[in-house]
């Protein structure tokens, strides 16, 4: 089994904001305290709930 | 001897230099005597047993490093959270172990490692309760997983270490090739579990949490949630004419929960009239394979080392419910750190598999059990 990732990454954390009625969707920095399906305003398209879809690693460059 | 003389007389041609003839002599001297004395027994074995415990030595003071910083991550986080003697505490837990149990009469070996797993876990929790009853249950999680981390670590740099004294003392060259061997795989692992603490302590998800994220996105949707066993919850709801029951651990928490008894739970409560159970998890990549990539196959998707897993088998067998298990694979350290963006990405897939797997093999009107397993550090429902 693989053990680890190939090079030394460096990694961005990502946070996911989506509305729960409309397709609004919007990507910002992560920050302490997100976590997914937590409710974090209105949308500014059609005041909807916005909630968090998703929290994700990015890889910003790979160092071999 | 001759043979010295005659490559000085060939050395003393090519310089009429003193001092540069002098050299030539201390050279082929000291080459001769070196030639001559890795002839003699036990003497290679030693020069090389040298070089290996130097390479292991060095490896083990990278796992020690990363030890050593996990502890003060640890002891830190106990402080800020107004543990009166966090060093005492850590002292407690570093050295923590659970026997197994008795494997010569296995008969009810399962339920006896059950119960030692989970008082295990009782009594940690509530040795961190009683250091400070006010802890909400977030934080509660985050000094588990940083005792667990930091025994893990423990152990991995005492075995290393005393396999490498073992080695020495009893001059084997054999244990030192075997040693010198895993070590660095070890290092990787050590790696591994000092990034995963700084991960867990953030809140982030990690990549073991794909399968909670997949429950999660079905729970969305759920206005019937309730808890089914230890740290772990369910709920219902309506998918193209089938009642789905989708079980996970209870996040935001650092918890696996205990999925299997929860479905066993469900199942129970449903009388048994159950379709299908569906388990989907993350599992291990083999060196070579994409991160993300999705894989279906028979049985319970569970890297547990036991109870959980049997316990959904027994149910299963106990009223004929076959299980699908839907995987997502990435390596060691992409399962227990951040969740990278390509894990993130086959959540959705997971989803179509899943939703796929319940329109081809179960009819309008029946019930399924869907079961995210995995730690859900970060991933609410």
């Amino acid at each position: 089994m693989a053990i680890s990732a190939d090079s030394k990454q460096v990694l961005k954390v990502k946070t996911v904001v989506k509305c729960m009625q409309c397709d609004y969707t919007q990507e910002r920095d992560f920050q302490v305290g997100d976590f997914v399906l937590k409710l974090v305003g209105n949308c500014p398209k059609d005041n909807g709930p916005l909630y968090i879809a998703g929290i994700y690693a990015e890889t910003l460059n790979q160092k071999k | 001897m001759s043979l010295i003389i005659v490559l000085a007389q060939a050395s003393s041609q090519g310089s009429q230099n003193g001092a540069a003839l002098a050299f030539s002599y201390i050279f082929y001297i000291f080459f001769i005597a070196l030639l001559a004395l890795s002839f003699f027994p036990g003497v290679q074995q030693k020069t090389q047993i040298m070089f290996l415990s130097r390479d292991v030595e060095q490896k083990l003071q990278m796992i020690e490093n990363y030890l050593k910083d996990s502890k003060s991550i640890t002891e830190k986080l106990l402080k800020e959270k107004g543990f009166p003697d966090p060093k005492a505490f850590l002292d407690r837990v570093i050295d923590r172990f659970v026997i197994d149990p008795v494997s010569i009469e296995p008969t009810d070996i399962i339920n006896r490692m059950k119960l030692l797993m989970r008082s295990n876990e009782d009594t940690v929790r509530e040795m961190i309760m009683s250091a400070n009853p006010n802890l909400d249950p977030m934080t509660r999680s985050q000094i588990e997983i940083s005792a667990e981390v930091v025994n893990a670590l423990n152990l991995i740099f005492k075995v290393i270490r005393h396999y490498l004294i073992m080695a020495k003392k009893l001059n084997s060259i054999m244990i030192m090739y075997q040693l010198q061997m895993v070590a660095p795989i070890y290092v990787k692992y050590a790696e591994a579990y000092s990034k995963a603490q700084k991960v867990f302590l953030q809140g982030i998800p990690i990549g073991d949490g794909l399968g909670p994220l997949v429950a999660s996105k079905f729970l969305m949707k759920s206005s019937q949630k309730f808890t089914v066993s230890k740290d772990t919850i369910a709920g219902t709801l309506e998918f193209e004419g089938r009642k789905l029951v989708v079980v996970k651990a209870e996040g935001p928490m650092a918890t696996v929960g205990t999925p299997g008894e929860g479905v066993q739970n469900v199942i129970e409560r449903e009388g048994g009239k159950v379709s299908r159970i569906i388990t989907v998890d993350a599992a291990l990549k083999l060196e070579g394979e994409e991160t993300g990539t999705i894989a279906e196959g028979m049985g319970v998707a569970m890297g547990d080392p036991g109870p959980e897993k049997i316990a959904i088998e027994r149910v299963a067998v106990k009223y004929g419910i076959p299980i699908d298990a839907v995987i997502v694979k990435m390596s060691m350290e992409e399962a227990i750190t951040e969740m990278r963006k390509e894990v993130y990405q086959a959540a959705d897939k997971v989803i179509d598999y899943v939703k796929r797997i319940i329109l081809e093999r179960t009819k309008p009107g029946s019930t399924v059990v869907l079961v995210g397993v995995g730690n859900t550090a970060g991933i609410a429902q």
